[in-house]
């Protein structure tokens, strides 16, 4: 049994006294009542010393029956202030008058008519009084006849007392017995007692290890760059190159180079977050014209009509990375390129818990000499794969810069199977333009969606207005639902 | 997106099969299930197929890919000898008109509701809020052909649909529902397009609404259509969309001299289409046989032609089909997304860390080091946000939205540190110290690039911790760095300074200014950090532009 130092300077004391209230062992041991109570539970938790706990009530004077104290109650005071009779009027004009007389009728000591006041005689003193003698002698009094009547009057309050009493055991005597080390403890380990080897000797205090420590917060990336970092670096294990590129594009970039007509209804403000600055077209841009216009060299007829130049030079905040993708071939023509982009992409909508006005989106690229419809599906199965979805399913679908398209579906449990993303084979009106002469398998998707999921998050906001709290809280590693 | 209507009983009826097939395979033919329902299924179709707008379009579609009728639908019109002249003076109006009649149709049940709601799917698909196409269908008995499509006075009245009395064209535009709708397709010019039959009365106001004249009805027998627009292939779309649909329900379609034209054909476009291509895109190992059985399964017209190509019709409504690939895609509709073996490709390339991620992951390194909490704020906010409350002037490059959604978001962010102000009053209930990072993009004059800012906020922040902070931060990304007093509103005299790389001012630090914590409603003395990553070594120049 290790006792700490000071459990046993009680002991020490309680051996020649026995038992003793903890105010009175404090003043032994030079400290204070509180600590030793402190020191005699723990010593207790032991079976050493026994610890009794007396709560006691005593009453002490209010101020205003600090003010009678010494000169008796007021109806006291009042009634030896005359004779056997005399005039209520002149009664009256006593100070204690108002608070003594209805005292005095109260307890039969006076009788009145015809406005003389006169005694009865019955005046011996009753209990109260006795009680509020006896508080005048020593300041206050235990519970008694007559205290009640005190309190009630407002002449003395109620005080709760704890007192402790702190008795040695036979296991605590025979401990004692065996005799006890009184060397002082040491808080800590010193320089000087690791180097003169003092440590050997030393009493370190011990600590209790089931207390909890003080809760600390280390410095920490947010959990939702954690996803972004683990999917870029599947994509990096797959051997893609990285894209990173502007917010801002031209519309040219971001709709007329992968073949979105002038009048497609993304490209009106409602949808796409339009800026008032232009952005100069680039060299060649009258392939892509052509390819609107009468679909270039293509087999494509185009969508007929005329291509201004205008709108294309328009700045909006990008709707999509794949503005970033169509660059990255434009200049990497040749195969083959695996690319990919994570960035934050605009549109158009008022914020609500599962709509946001930016996001981030995940877009791969991959262009060689025979990549086909196969290996998109085949990469987004491995991608899906990779990030904890196991179960993936294709349906056709639409996006206006590729043919086929298809919309991939991920089993998750508990909702069964989840759009996630969009995918499909450039069409020839976006690469042709740009020299491009091999299939490009492409795929994108919104990847806060993917974080809603990992994450359970059910308001988007909190990726992006986050509560301190909440990244506190999320385990580094381990962060899956 | 397009949401349509499919009643189980009538689509039954026009597909010959059961519901539930129905609601099993329609997924793979390129829709999603919105709704199931106790007598309909509601399926969102893509903007690319309007002709799947209707319940008549889509049993077309199904008892294909179900191989219960295939190749291409055979639709035989005749002349009705019915004329309609198109007036010159709509060339800068509304220069194109198509029409055709349909006799014999059934509209009883929930074929008249199909036809109004095909019609309304095709105004937004097809005709781009009837900007591009507008759509009207009349009762042809309730008027007398020859039809003149003419440019009107603006003050010539007639009974508009839903009203009993005459209006004039300018007080439907101002007092008719569907005229204060679509008024901004014609308000601006001087004469409006107006459709009259040979005695001089209103069959409609295109693009804005019919006359009560001509109103269709359960009892209506026979149609006359008109298409307005300003591009003639979308107007022959919806001619053709409309047209097929009645007549998969049973109607026939007649053609209408237009100028001297009839229209319309329903003729299929002819295409030519290799085998060789398809195959490769697809990496399914198809001959033309193959692949022509799969086309018709798709209601295309196809045989092989020789053993590479295939000769392809395609059907009058498919106005998707612009490129050979278009062609593809339904090969591998009718192939079955399902029955593709997916596979990963031989490709060999080495991966690549782009420099921009690869400086913000050093930087998270040293912050989190640092005992910093990374956020990632948006990168919309307000002018009072980044500029008012930082006491700063607004940056001269600064992004404003045309068209904003709401108060808090009208601007592109050009500093991070504001940003983590406002998550720092948001905290405001949470534990102290709190020390807040952020790297990430800025935008200026276009060009983006990127920045960190770190805030410490705690009753002992001062700028010996700011300094220390900044130092750490620079010597970790080999950045020799000097500093000068500074004059950054946003932090304290004599307590701030300027971080000068090259000559060059790239960040400042320092405590923050007691009116910055006020305005941002705080309570505790913050230091803080700012530094444009262009500064570092290695940064790729040029940054992201437009």
């Amino acid at each position: 049994m290790e006792l700490t130092l000071n459990e046993k300077k009680l002991l020490v004391v309680l051996g020649s006294m026995g038992s003793a209230d903890a105010a009175v062992l404090a003043e032994k041991m030079d400290s204070r009542r509180e600590a030793v109570v402190q020191y005699a539970n723990l010593a207790g938790e032991r079976g050493l010393v026994d610890v009794e706990k007396h709560v006691s009530r005593r009453y002490t004077p209010t101020e205003e029956g600090r003010a009678y104290i010494g000169k008796g109650l007021p109806e006291r005071q009042l009634l030896e202030s005359f004779g056997e009779t005399i005039p209520m009027r002149d009664l009256q004009s006593h100070p204690l008058a108002k608070i003594a007389i209805g005292w005095m009728r109260k307890k039969g000591w006076i009788a009145i008519r015809d406005g003389v006041v006169q005694k009865t005689g019955a005046t011996a003193p009753g209990p109260d009084e006795a009680a509020f003698a006896r508080l005048g002698e020593s300041g206050a009094i235990e519970d008694g006849v007559g205290v009640a009547d005190l309190a009630k009057r407002g002449l003395v309050q109620e005080e709760e007392a704890v007192a402790y009493t702190v008795s040695i055991t036979p296991r605590g005597r025979e401990l004692l017995a065996g005799g006890l080390d009184l060397q002082e403890e040491a808080g800590t380990l010193t320089r000087e007692q690791i180097l003169s080897g003092s440590w050997k000797d030393l009493p370190l205090r011990r600590y209790d290890v089931t207390k909890l420590p003080k809760r600390a917060y280390p410095g920490k990336t947010h959990p939702y760059q954690r996803l972004i970092d683990e999917m870029r670096r599947v994509l990096l294990d797959m051997g893609f190159e990285e894209m990173a590129g502007g917010i801002v594009q031209s519309s040219f970039w971001n709709f007329d180079a992968l073949f979105q007509p002038q009048d497609h209804p993304a490209r009106e403000m409602q949808d796409t977050f339009f800026l008032g600055e232009r952005w100069p077209l680039p060299a060649g841009y009258e392939r892509v014209r052509d390819m609107h216009e009468h679909g270039g060299e293509t087999s494509s007829t185009g969508w007929g009509g005329t291509w201004s130049a205008a709108k294309a030079e328009q700045c909006v905040l990008r709707t999509h990375t794949t503005s970033l993708s169509i660059q990255h071939l434009a200049q990497h023509p040749n195969p083959p390129v695996k690319a990919f982009c994570i960035g934050r992409v605009y549109r158009r909508e008022a914020i609500d818990p599962t709509h946001l006005a930016e996001f981030e989106q995940l877009e791969g690229i991959v262009m060689d000499e025979g990549v086909n419809f196969r290996h998109l599906l085949g990469f987004l199965k491995e991608f899906y794969a990779k990030m904890g979805f196991e179960k993936v399913r294709f349906r056709p679908g639409y996006f206006p810069y590729t043919e086929p398209s298809v919309e991939p579906e991920v089993y998750v449990d508990g909702l069964g199977w989840v759009e996630l993303g969009g995918a499909g084979i450039f069409r020839q009106e976006v690469t042709a333009p740009f020299g491009i002469e091999h299939p490009v398998l492409a795929w994108g998707l919104g990847i806060s969606r993917v974080a809603m999921l990992r994450l359970g998050l059910r308001d988007l906001r909190q990726l992006y207005r986050s509560d301190v709290e909440w990244i506190r809280e999320m385990p580094t590693y381990g962060g899956r639902r | 997106m397009a949401i349509i209507t499919l009643p189980y009983r009538y689509l039954e009826r026009l597909s010959g099969t059961d519901r539930q097939t129905i609601i099993d395979r329609v997924p793979m033919i390129g829709a999603d299930i919105e709704r199931i329902e106790e007598d309909h299924v509601d399926v969102e179709f893509f903007p690319d197929r309007p002709d799947l707008y209707s319940p008549e379009g889509v049993a077309r579609a199904m008892r294909g890919f179900l191989g219960i009728e295939e190749g291409l639908p055979a639709y035989t019109v005749r002349p009705s000898g019915i004329t309609f002249s198109v007036d010159p003076g709509l060339a800068e109006i509304r220069p194109y008109l198509g029409s055709a009649v349909i006799r014999n149709v059934a509209l009883e049940g929930e074929a008249i509701e199909s036809l109004m709601a095909l019609q309304e799917a095709l105004h937004w698909a097809v005709g781009r809020g009837r900007g591009k196409v507008a759509i009207g269908v009349h009762d042809l008995d309730a008027v007398t052909p020859p039809f003149r499509y003419i440019a009107s006075p603006r003050d010539r009245s007639f009974v508009p649909l839903d009203f009993e009395q005459e209006m004039t064209m300018e007080e439907i535009l101002t007092d008719h529902p569907k005229g204060r709708d679509y008024a901004h397709l014609v308000e601006n010019f001087p004469r409006f397009p107006l459709i009259v039959d040979a005695d001089d009365r209103v069959l409609s106001f295109p693009p804005i609404i019919n006359g009560e004249l001509t109103r269709v009805t359960t009892a209506t027998k026979n149609i006359l259509l008109d298409c307005t627009g300003t591009d003639k292939k979308a107007v022959m779309t919806a001619v053709n969309i409309i047209c097929t649909a009645l007549a998969e329900a049973g109607a026939t379609v007649e053609t209408v001299a237009v100028d001297g034209q009839e229209m319309p054909t329903l003729a299929p476009a002819e295409r030519v289409v290799s085998v060789g291509e398809c195959a490769s895109l697809l990496g399914l190992p198809l001959t033309g046989e193959e692949m022509a059985r799969l086309l018709r399964r798709m209601r295309f017209g196809a045989e092989p032609d020789g053993d590479s190509r295939v000769w392809v019709l395609v059907p009058c409504y498919r106005s998707d089909i612009l490129h050979d690939w278009d062609v593809f895609e339904d090969v591998a509709i009718a192939y079955g997304f399902e029955n593709f073996d997916a596979a990963l490709p031989a490709t060999s390339t080495v991966a690549q860390e782009h420099p921009i991620p690869a400086i913000a992951g050093s930087v998270r390194s040293v912050m989190t080091g640092l005992g910093y909490l990374e956020m990632m704020p948006f990168t919309l906010s307000n002018e009072r946000v980044l500029y008012a409350n930082m006491q700063r002037d607004p940056s001269p490059g600064t992004l404003r939205l045309l068209h904003p959604i709401s108060e808090e978001q009208t601007v592109v962010r050009t500093d991070l540190l504001p940003l983590l102000m406002e998550m720092l009053l948001a905290n405001k209930h949470r534990e102290l110290p709190q020390r807040l990072f952020a790297v990430g993009d800025v935008v200026e004059a276009c060009v983006t690039y990127q920045k960190v800012a770190a805030v410490s906020i705690h009753p002992a922040a001062d700028f010996s911790e700011a300094y220390a902070a900044a130092d750490v931060l620079c010597r970790e990304l080999s950045l020799s760095y000097t500093v000068t007093e500074s004059a950054d509103p946003a932090f304290l005299d004599g307590r701030r300074g300027d971080i000068i790389v090259d000559g060059r001012n790239v960040g400042v630090f320092g405590e923050v200014h007691p009116a910055v914590l006020a305005a941002f409603d705080l309570e505790h003395p913050a230091a803080a950090l700012a530094l444009d990553l262009k500064a570092v070594p290695g940064y790729p120049v040029p940054p992201g532009t437009p």
